[in-house]
């Protein structure tokens, strides 16, 4: 007892102070943060890991709190909770892992399509098959064929649950984690504000509420977009085009952003020098994934079909024609050994891209579903909505793309992503109110970035959150998940600091007053707009002879807001990508940028 | 620096957020419990409170609880009011859930207020160390577990509890807080047992002269006691007057329950339940007596009363005896020398005691020990070093509580999480000591904490894979065993800490 343990706390304590030191003369920023108090609470809460916290302390820490807010809001209902007769997303997920698992690979896009057929890419159903394999060790009769139908067993949902957070875990968290770093480094940010607009990223509540409370995997496809995406900044072109193979491979949704990838890879091959090589391989390589992605498939019909396993057992007679392209049909042999793998492939692609559905499939706050509001697009032949569609969906995306092409600038990424995605969908053909997700993931990836948290950036991209889980209030409402919605919604709003709980973002001194006026009126006017629709939706039965009315207000507003959040990032997207000479723009431009 | 970031609104909200999120989690029959003291509240007279016995649930709080159930029932009846029919029994509408899960958010905030309290009533250097141990009581797990899932309103007892502990740092309200500590206990008796630092402390700072033990300050007494006697006459008077005391003391001390509650809570008596078990397996050859008839509650250890099949058996006389033994010790000291710290550390060691040694009870009473501790959990990092195994194994020890599947992360994510946020921040904050530790008890508790690791994944996992359903007493014991030698060893540190500070 004499001499004491020597005390394990002081050097500790020495090397504090001295990282303490270094990071603030290597950051300016960072001595700037040191004074300041934190502008809204998710930076309050991450105000004692300044500096000194090593982030292989806060990222656990990070991960477990945004793993928590997850699983507690699983134990919400699902979507198509007890809602025969088809139940819901769930259910189809559900079923998935229940074709996958108990019928040959050569049936699953053909087995009874009227209920949940499949209608994603393969790679969605291998995964439905993995997590029914790993599900049926614990339970057989989840999967079971047939009589596995709409089950609500409670140990189900937990398992069901668990995979998403297993693989969003897997694949979105990592994605974000790594990109959130390499984008914060690329953009000279310092790490504690990358943690906070890490935070900011997984706790976005569109994501939470529609994978991890209402149902779906959307996050797969995100994180392997965004893998993509983290790919390009450290500059590996190669694994970018796998990454985005293997996103559009889990959902056909990843074609949102097909265009500024293509367009940056190709950018990327053309600027500075024309670089006819890399381009060659980038392509051999996109090639080879998407044989990779389909070979099980073809693997598994050719070997269905030595064995005598038919795709379509449930057909007597001659069989039907291919559902597409059939002019194809004439030009082949129905008898050769590679038809039913042309006919599997076909299938395929008519059920993931169906062409023969409406504009529009719901009430969705894109522009078609609008403009309804005022023209009966009823009225008008299906080919010329779609020409229509079209054209508008290519002018959107044409602008942002351009600049991406001739700009292929890391830093330009997310928005680049952002603005097409926002123009697919506004414009594009048969929407869905979760696609909102889309633009919402890069646009929201804005925060990781240089003035990423700085208050018009959050402003912005709070704004155009809010919105999309305000326009997918419905959707939830339907399925009783109005209380998760509320509670996560605000939650996010809290921490940003947005309205409705502050309206901070909006007064910044130094700042160009016009524009902050003009934008506190616009969000305003919509954050407004919002709240009184949801007393009125609340308080009032829309009237009879209108049973849509509240939605239809919904998609209204959500559309018109989305198209601002559109030319926002466009508008940014071109001032960052300097592609304009800079006389074009006004005194007022030039304050903006700085 | 005049702000400390987070706030403990900013906590409190965020919080709120994640326990509005749990409301569809599992609940324990004391959501019923609770669900039935409204109905009765509301619609019986005061006076067939507390003999009403439609449910197996009858009130056995104090009558001030009772008087909560009622003005929150005034509320409920605006709510849902099915959920006020005395009859309806396990009634859970989803407006019931929504209205009593909410009750608890509300009254949790007298909690965040009394953590204000503390943390304004600390200046200087230990001011962001106080903002650390509120916000680490405000976030406990140990709260979010027995309140928010399986069902109490501990949080808002515990802001009484607090509030009151805060008002003694300051001897103009030392009064008050001697009030509030007697309305704290019509509201719930649990806290009788930190009633005896209580004692001591007002009569030495506040009945007695501070300059001599024999110089009475009359005034102090006469306020003091016509203070107290208002408080118990307002909660129990009504109930005299119509000859009723026998009747709810009964049922506020049932002392025909068994020495060790179903799950054996991490004390001394879960050890001594385990060196039992552990002999009978030794018996024949150590060449002892088995009682036959403990086997078969042996073999179980989920029901009720167990019994010892070797070692004697204890008794509550026992029990009482040992209890005020180990709370008289720390109480000669806080005499001598009344100061805040001392009476916290007085406070802590009474909870300490009535855990270790009390006839039957319940794991959920850790928090008699953990909340008082963590207000002086940061004085120096000796106190630290006997703070950290407690909160490791009186956090791990409520894990049984829950055993639904759906539960499972949160209980485990949520307290692994508070483990290692609090013990990192707390190891930055705590300041060095003057004096010399002991020897290796940090090493011990760090030894201790690993442990906790696979014990968790056996009991959660491995135990599940390797048995399935048989020998499902072996987890809970395991778990118990080791919390209780974690509760015992850092029951022993602060001893020494206390009394060599």
């Amino acid at each position: 007892m004499a001499k004491p343990s020597p005390s394990p706390h002081k050097p500790r304590r020495k090397a504090k102070q001295a990282a303490h030191a270094t990071s603030s003369l290597r950051n300016a920023s960072a001595v700037e943060a040191m004074v300041r108090a934190p502008a809204f609470p998710l930076a309050a809460f991450l105000w004692p890991a300044r500096g000194t916290v090593s982030q292989w302390e806060l990222l656990p820490l990070i991960l477990m709190a945004v793993g928590l807010f997850r699983w507690a809001a699983g134990l919400w209902g699902y979507s198509g909770f007890e809602k025969p007769p088809m139940f819901g997303d769930y259910e189809a997920q559900r079923h998935w892992m229940e074709i996958t698992t108990q019928l040959p690979v050569s049936q699953w896009y053909f087995h009874d399509l009227q209920w949940w057929g499949l209608d994603y890419p393969p790679l969605t159903a291998y995964h439905s098959w993995l997590c029914g394999k790993i599900g049926s060790l614990i339970d057989p009769s989840w999967f079971a064929l047939f009589s596995s139908r709409g089950s609500h067993d409670p140990t189900l949902k937990i398992f069901m649950r668990a995979t998403v957070v297993v693989s969003e875990y897997l694949v979105y968290i990592p994605a974000v984690v790594v990109f959130a770093r390499r984008y914060s480094r690329l953009n000279g940010v310092a790490n504690w504000s990358a943690a906070v607009a890490l935070v900011a990223i997984l706790m976005q509540p569109a994501t939470i509420l529609i994978d991890h409370v209402h149902f779906q995997y959307n996050t797969v496809m995100l994180g392997l977009v965004v893998a993509s995406m983290s790919s390009i900044l450290a500059g590996r072109n190669l694994w970018a085009a796998v990454f985005f193979v293997a996103a559009l491979g889990f959902k056909q949704m990843a074609l949102y952003y097909a265009f500024s990838v293509f367009a940056y890879l190709l950018g990327s091959c053309v600027f500075p020098r024309i670089n006819l090589p890399r381009l060659i391989t980038i392509a051999a390589v996109t090639a080879v994934s998407f044989a990779i992605l389909i070979l099980p498939i073809v693997i598994g019909t050719l070997s269905d079909v030595r064995r005598g396993i038919d795709s379509r057992p449930d057909i007597d007679g001659p069989r039907p024609p291919m559902p597409l392209f059939q002019g194809l049909a004439d030009h082949l042999d129905t008898e050769a050994f590679y038809y039913p793998v042309v006919e599997q492939l076909v299938q395929m692609v008519h059920r993931i891209f169906p062409f023969a559905r409406g504009l529009f499939e719901d009430k969705v706050a894109n522009f078609w579903c609008a403009l309804n509001v005022v023209v009966k697009l009823k009225k008008y032949p299906t080919e010329l909505l779609q020409r229509g569609a079209l054209i508008a969906t290519l002018a959107s995306i044409v602008p942002p793309n351009l600049v991406l092409f001739f700009r292929p600038r890391r830093e330009l990424l997310p928005l680049a992503f952002a603005s097409t995605a926002w123009g697919f969908f506004l414009f594009s053909y048969q929407v869905h109110e979760k696609s909102v997700l889309l633009p919402l993931m890069p646009m929201t990836l804005l925060l990781a970035g240089s003035h990423g948290l700085n208050k018009t950036t959050r402003a912005w991209v709070g704004f155009a959150n809010i919105l999309g889980c305000w326009t997918m209030f419905p959707l939830l409402q339907r399925v009783d998940l109005a209380m998760p919605y509320v509670v996560l919604t605000l939650l996010w709003a809290y921490l940003l600091g947005l309205p409705p709980t502050s309206l901070s973002v909006y007064f910044q001194e130094g700042g160009n007053s016009w524009t902050q006026w003009a934008t506190l009126f616009i969000h305003g006017s919509f954050y407004l707009a919002m709240a009184f629709w949801h007393v009125l939706e609340r308080s009032l039965q829309p009237p009879p002879d209108k049973p849509d009315l509240w939605v239809v207000a919904n998609v209204g507003v959500g559309a018109a807001g989305f198209a601002l959040c559109y030319l926002w990032c466009l508008g940014r997207l071109v001032t960052q990508s300097e592609i304009l000479p800079r006389s074009w723009f006004g005194t007022k431009e030039k304050a903006k940028t700085q | 620096m005049t702000e400390i970031y987070p706030s403990l609104a900013q906590c409190a909200v965020v919080a709120a957020a994640l326990k509005i999120l749990l409301f569809p989690a599992y609940k324990s029959t004391d959501f019923e419990v609770h669900r039935n003291w409204l109905a009765i509240t509301n619609s019986l007279p005061l006076w067939g409170w507390y003999y009403e016995k439609s449910s197996e649930w009858t009130l056995d709080y104090p009558p001030f609880f009772a008087y909560f159930e009622w003005i929150m029932s005034q509320v409920a009846k605006l709510v849902d009011p099915a959920m006020l029919k005395v009859y309806n029994l396990e009634y859970d509408s989803w407006q019931t859930i929504y209205f009593q899960r909410f009750t608890v958010i509300v009254t949790e905030l007298l909690l965040v207020y009394a953590l204000q309290m503390f943390v304004d009533s600390s200046h200087g250097a230990s001011k962001r160390a106080a903002q650390a141990a509120a916000i680490s009581i405000l976030l406990s797990p140990g709260l979010l577990i027995i309140d928010h899932i399986h069902f109490q309103y501990n949080g808002a007892m515990y802001g009484l509890l607090i509030a009151s502990l805060v008002l003694a740092r300051k001897n103009s309200t030392l009064l008050w807080s001697g009030l509030l500590f007697a309305a704290l206990l019509c509201m719930k008796h649990i806290y009788l047992y930190l009633a005896p630092a209580y004692f001591v402390f007002l009569l030495r700072a506040y009945c007695l002269s501070p300059k001599s033990v024999f110089r009475i300050q009359f005034l102090n007494c006469v306020k003091l006691g016509a203070g107290i006697a208002a408080i118990f006459g307002t909660a129990f008077g009504p109930f005299a007057l119509k000859g009723q005391i026998p009747q709810i003391f009964s049922r506020l001390f049932p002392f025909s329950r068994g020495l060790c509650h179903a799950y054996w809570a991490p004390n001394v008596w879960a050890m001594y339940s385990f060196v039992d078990r552990v002999l009978i397996i030794l018996a024949p050859r150590l060449g002892l007596a088995v009682k036959e008839e403990a086997l078969q509650s042996v073999t179980r250890g989920l029901v009720g009363d167990t019994s010892f099949a070797i070692l004697p058996d204890v008794t509550p006389r026992v029990c009482f005896a040992l209890t005020l033994f180990f709370q008289a010790i720390p109480l000669l000291k806080l005499f001598a020398q009344p100061t805040w710290d001392n009476f916290i550390g007085a406070v802590t060691l009474c909870g300490y005691a009535s855990f270790l040694f009390g006839w039957h009870v319940h794991e959920k009473a850790v928090l008699l020990v953990i909340i008082p501790f963590s207000l002086i959990a940061l004085r120096d990092r000796r106190y630290l070093g006997a703070f950290r195994p407690l909160a490791v194994a009186g956090h791990v020890s409520l894990f049984p509580l829950l055993f639904t599947p759906a539960e499972f992360p949160i209980k485990t994510v949520y307290t692994v999480f508070w483990l290692i946020l609090f013990l990192m921040a707390f190891d930055r904050l705590a300041p060095a000591s003057s004096r010399a530790r002991f020897f290796l008890f940090d090493r011990f508790s760090t030894l201790y904490i690993t442990v906790s690791i696979p014990l968790i994944v056996y009991c959660s996992l491995v135990h599940g894979v390797a048995f399935g359903k048989s020998y499902e007493f072996l987890p809970l014991m395991f778990t118990s065993s080791y919390s209780a030698i974690g509760v015992v060893g850092s029951w022993v540190g602060f001893v020494v800490v206390y009394f060599t500070s």
